[in-house]
């Protein structure tokens, strides 16, 4: 058996919200083997990245377990989980934050190679600059000026994109990485990352878009407050989603050739209860017994799993 | 409906004079939906906002923009508030702070009301209720305060707000983004079904080409400060002239057919 690049089983996260706790992460597991793709989706609200954050020890789930390139991250010594982290890639959802606002464009792409890989200073610059030109920044004038000032959000999540890959991780965490991109430049940065694949890294993105879950990853994770809805091959979902949320999801989203379908969820808040469906306010169809247990996920056929009682 | 001619503005800055509109030529049709399409940067922004004459003071512009029989380019202040509202609403781009934040929504549209159509307060509370249902939120809504509306029902109760007066014309100013996925469905649902009931121009500025496609029914796509192709979704689709077209609509298809492939 290949070993898991990842592994998360029955993880909660739970904020304190007043004084009622809020859950963001309600007992979901799944695992990633290695060289592996999967996405995470969903909508704000969802967990998807908190499950980010979480998988890279970023947040300490209330319970649960989460394995890392096969370390228990949240019970091991500090040194193990830095070295580990700096086994990964992460391209967090906020580029504006993610990068040290004060060093040059060329700097901030460089610094992982000196710390993780023990590179000098030149040499590091070097790879920096291929490794930024193949994200699409060879601008003299921007590689030498400070990140604070120079870029623009579609740069700075291209700068972050650079800054993850030049280690030649071997799990990347893509949290939006295209979130800020012009259409036109998207498929650029799928190309990066499939890339770094082809070599063997294993990929966790984390989207809103069904469509770009099924041109990146082999496998996609539907979430809904903290739950799994839906799980399986990606292109399968897009093709043939089972979930009422996963459906709704497809419709509300347009195409070249595909009109936005009229929304046929109900209106409603998201209730934070915990017994029951999270989807039952929203959901068209619930029974009586939604409000009362939340739905296991099952197997409907091989790979393809779903959480709803009347699937 | 609007006719805009050789329109050019331009942005006073410390590195000089920067074009943001070039010689723009663009014509909206009495109960057409239009779609202005461009990435960051391509002047959309700023071409919805010369028609509404939001331009900030180191704006320069030159050309003429038309509403019916109508300069707004040389209206007086007058002029320009009987204008606003009533012929033509605006739909702000994140309704998040396009409210007072210490005001109830309900005062806030029934202020619009009583103003623009002279109702009495009682009145013009009761039209601001009458508007919040009809944009799909219950009427106690009223007595909300800004923070306590999730981003969606803000954005409806902008809509509700600019259909205050019954303009013939909505301007929309990349009405969903910050929206999920669903809540952006329900949104455009609402404005294409809005303004198709009340036979009322649209036009809508948005990043998003496979939004615009979904809800309008010409597509104008806007490239470095000029309008590069106008055409129908279908003719976008099929036969893009302009080599940005081109390139947009290659690439969306890319990541669709990458995806689900024929």
């Amino acid at each position: 058996m290949r070993q898991n690049a990842l592994e998360v089983s029955e993880l909660w996260v739970s904020f304190e919200k007043g004084s009622k706790a809020f859950h963001a992460l309600r007992g979901i597991s799944f695992s990633l083997e290695k060289g592996q793709t999967l996405s995470l989706v969903g909508e704000s609200g969802s967990g998807k990245t908190t499950a980010t954050r979480a998988s890279l020890g970023l947040i300490t789930p209330t319970e649960g377990k989460v394995a890392l390139l096969g370390v228990d991250i949240n019970n091991c010594s500090k040194d193990k989980l830095i070295e580990t982290r700096r086994r990964c890639g992460y391209i967090s959802q906020n580029p504006y934050d993610s990068i040290p606002p004060t060093l040059t464009t060329l700097d901030a792409v460089a610094e992982p190679l000196v710390i993780c890989k023990g590179l000098n200073k030149k040499a590091a610059r070097e790879r920096a600059k291929e490794m930024l030109s193949v994200c699409g920044i060879v601008d003299e004038v921007v590689l030498n000026g400070r990140v604070k000032f120079s870029l623009s959000g579609g740069q700075k999540q291209r700068v972050a994109l650079a800054r993850a890959l030049v280690t030649d991780p071997e799990i990347i965490f893509a949290d939006e990485p295209t979130s800020m991109q012009d259409a036109s430049n998207r498929g650029d940065i799928l190309d990066i990352l499939q890339e770094y694949v082809k070599k063997g890294s294993s990929l966790v993105l984390t989207t809103h878009d069904l469509y770009l879950a099924a041109a990146a990853t082999e496998h996609s994770i539907i979430l809904f407050h903290g739950k799994i809805m839906e799980a399986g091959p990606s292109k399968e979902i897009l093709k043939s989603p089972l979930h009422f949320y996963t459906k709704a999801l497809l419709d509300a989203l347009p195409g070249l050739s595909k009109k936005i379908k009229k929304p046929s969820l109900k209106q409603g808040e998201p209730e934070y209860r915990l017994s029951g469906c999270p989807f039952l306010t929203r959901c068209p169809r619930g029974i009586d017994k939604c409000s009362k247990t939340c739905p296991p996920i099952k197997e409907v056929s091989p790979g393809h799993f779903v959480a709803c009682w009347l699937l | 409906m609007i006719h805009i001619q050789r329109l050019s503005v331009s942005y006073k800055t410390e590195r000089g004079q920067v074009p943001a509109l070039k010689n723009i030529n663009l014509s909206i049709p009495k109960g057409t939906a239009t779609a202005i399409v461009g990435e960051s940067g391509s002047g959309k922004s700023t071409l919805l906002h010369s028609i509404m004459r939001l331009l900030p003071p180191e704006a320069e512009l030159s050309g003429k923009i038309m509403f019916e029989d109508m300069d707004i380019t040389s209206m007086d202040d007058a002029a320009l508030r009987s204008f606003r509202w009533r012929k033509c609403s605006l739909v702000l781009q994140g309704a998040m702070s396009s409210f007072n934040p210490v005001l109830s929504i309900g005062k806030q549209i029934a202020e619009t009301v009583a103003y623009h159509l002279h109702l009495s307060s009682k009145d013009s509370y009761k039209r601001a209720e009458e508007l919040l249902e009809m944009v799909g939120l219950p009427t106690f809504f009223s007595k909300r305060f800004p923070h306590e509306l999730s981003g969606g029902q803000k954005q409806r109760a902008a809509i509700a707000m600019a259909l205050a007066c019954s303009p013939p014309c909505i301007l929309a100013d990349e009405p969903t983004t910050a929206l999920d996925v669903i809540t952006q469905a329900e949104i455009v649902w609402l404005l294409k079904e809005i303004t198709r009931k009340n036979n009322m121009t649209l036009c809508m500025v948005t990043h998003d080409l496979p939004l615009a496609l979904s809800v309008c029914d010409r597509i104008a796509v806007m490239h470095r400060g000029e309008i590069v192709e106008i055409q129908k979704p279908s003719g976008i689709l099929n036969n893009p002239t302009h080599p940005h077209t081109k390139k947009l609509v290659k690439s969306i298809r890319s990541i669709e057919e990458r995806g689900n492939p024929k």
